[in-house]
């Protein structure tokens, strides 16, 4: 079970999973058995709006770092995710097709998109946000988001 | 059909989303043309003021509501308002049905919106049918 940091921005709450790394285009990845699990942090999905379509590269597609990983269709916009890293997919979120609202109701746990066999995961780690600064980065750009309105 | 045969449709107030706008063109769509004898409109927001009026309305006829969005405001308030709901619409389900008819626009949707809007009243229509019918079973 993920424990969270939290930060209160105006009337929403972000959360933030401690048990991962993030990078800096709101995505947390997590490595598991050889494999990098990655998926959208609570700040990009609450930001991004109910998902109508979670459409990730295909299973066995070879991924160069910030080649497109996944579209995803909200209702406020068209988001091109790109891949924080190298590697080949090796599994896509089966349950996406039929449930791409897993991304706004468990964004750190069944929402997650692919699982892919990273490249260079030692050397990828050191260019990811741990929680904390993921956390304060958020924090930082929601609060900024915030005077905007 | 009688006149007591009826539902209430209370459609998602979002004023200035689209697919608030999108649920609310459905709702008019099947009050006005297809089912003009059989459902009638309730303005949420008159259901959020505690309007006695609109509240008896809501309780004394089963309940189709249309969210724009997961807070499903209307849903949630026609229950709070001691009503029936018999069946609950969501414009991001119907999108996801129909994906060539993406819905734009606020005040005056695209074509593709008012077409999802007409999808969505077809499937309200549907609905209502089947909550009257078996109302009278």
């Amino acid at each position: 079970m993920s424990e969270f940091l939290e930060a209160t921005v105006d009337k929403f709450t972000f959360k933030v999973a401690t048990d991962r790394l993030y990078s800096d285009d709101h995505l947390w990845l997590r490595m598991a058995d050889g494999l990098v699990s990655i998926g959208l942090t609570d700040y990009l999905q609450q930001s991004s709006g109910d998902v109508a379509f979670a459409e990730p590269e295909a299973e066995g597609t070879q991924l160069a770092a910030g080649d497109i990983l996944a579209n995803i269709e909200t209702m406020k916009t068209m988001l091109d995710i790109p891949s924080p890293l190298s590697g080949v997919i090796k599994t896509v979120n089966p349950r996406l097709e039929d449930e791409p609202e897993l991304v706004n109701q468990d964004p750190y746990g069944e929402g997650w998109l692919v699982q892919l066999e990273a490249t260079d995961w030692e050397a990828v780690q050191k260019n990811l946000l741990d929680p904390q600064s993921y956390y304060e980065r958020m924090k930082a750009e929601a609060e900024e988001e915030a005077r905007k309105l | 059909m009688s006149e007591n045969k009826r539902v209430v449709v209370v459609p998602c107030s979002g004023i200035g989303k689209t697919y608030g706008t999108v649920g609310r063109e459905a709702a008019y769509e099947l009050v006005e043309t297809l089912r003009p004898d059989s459902s009638e409109v309730v303005a949420l927001s008159l259901l959020v003021l505690g309007d006695a009026d609109t509240r008896a309305r809501v309780q004394a006829a089963p309940a189709i509501t249309v969210d724009g969005c997961k807070l499903a405001c209307a849903s949630k308030m026609v229950t709070e308002s001691g009503g029936r709901v018999a069946y609950e619409a969501n414009v991001l389900d119907t999108f996801r049905r129909h994906r060539q008819l993406k819905p734009k626009g606020i005040a005056e949707l695209n074509p593709e919106g008012q077409e999802l809007a007409r999808q969505m009243a077809e499937e309200l229509a549907e609905a209502a049918d089947e909550i009257l019918r078996e109302g009278e079973a």
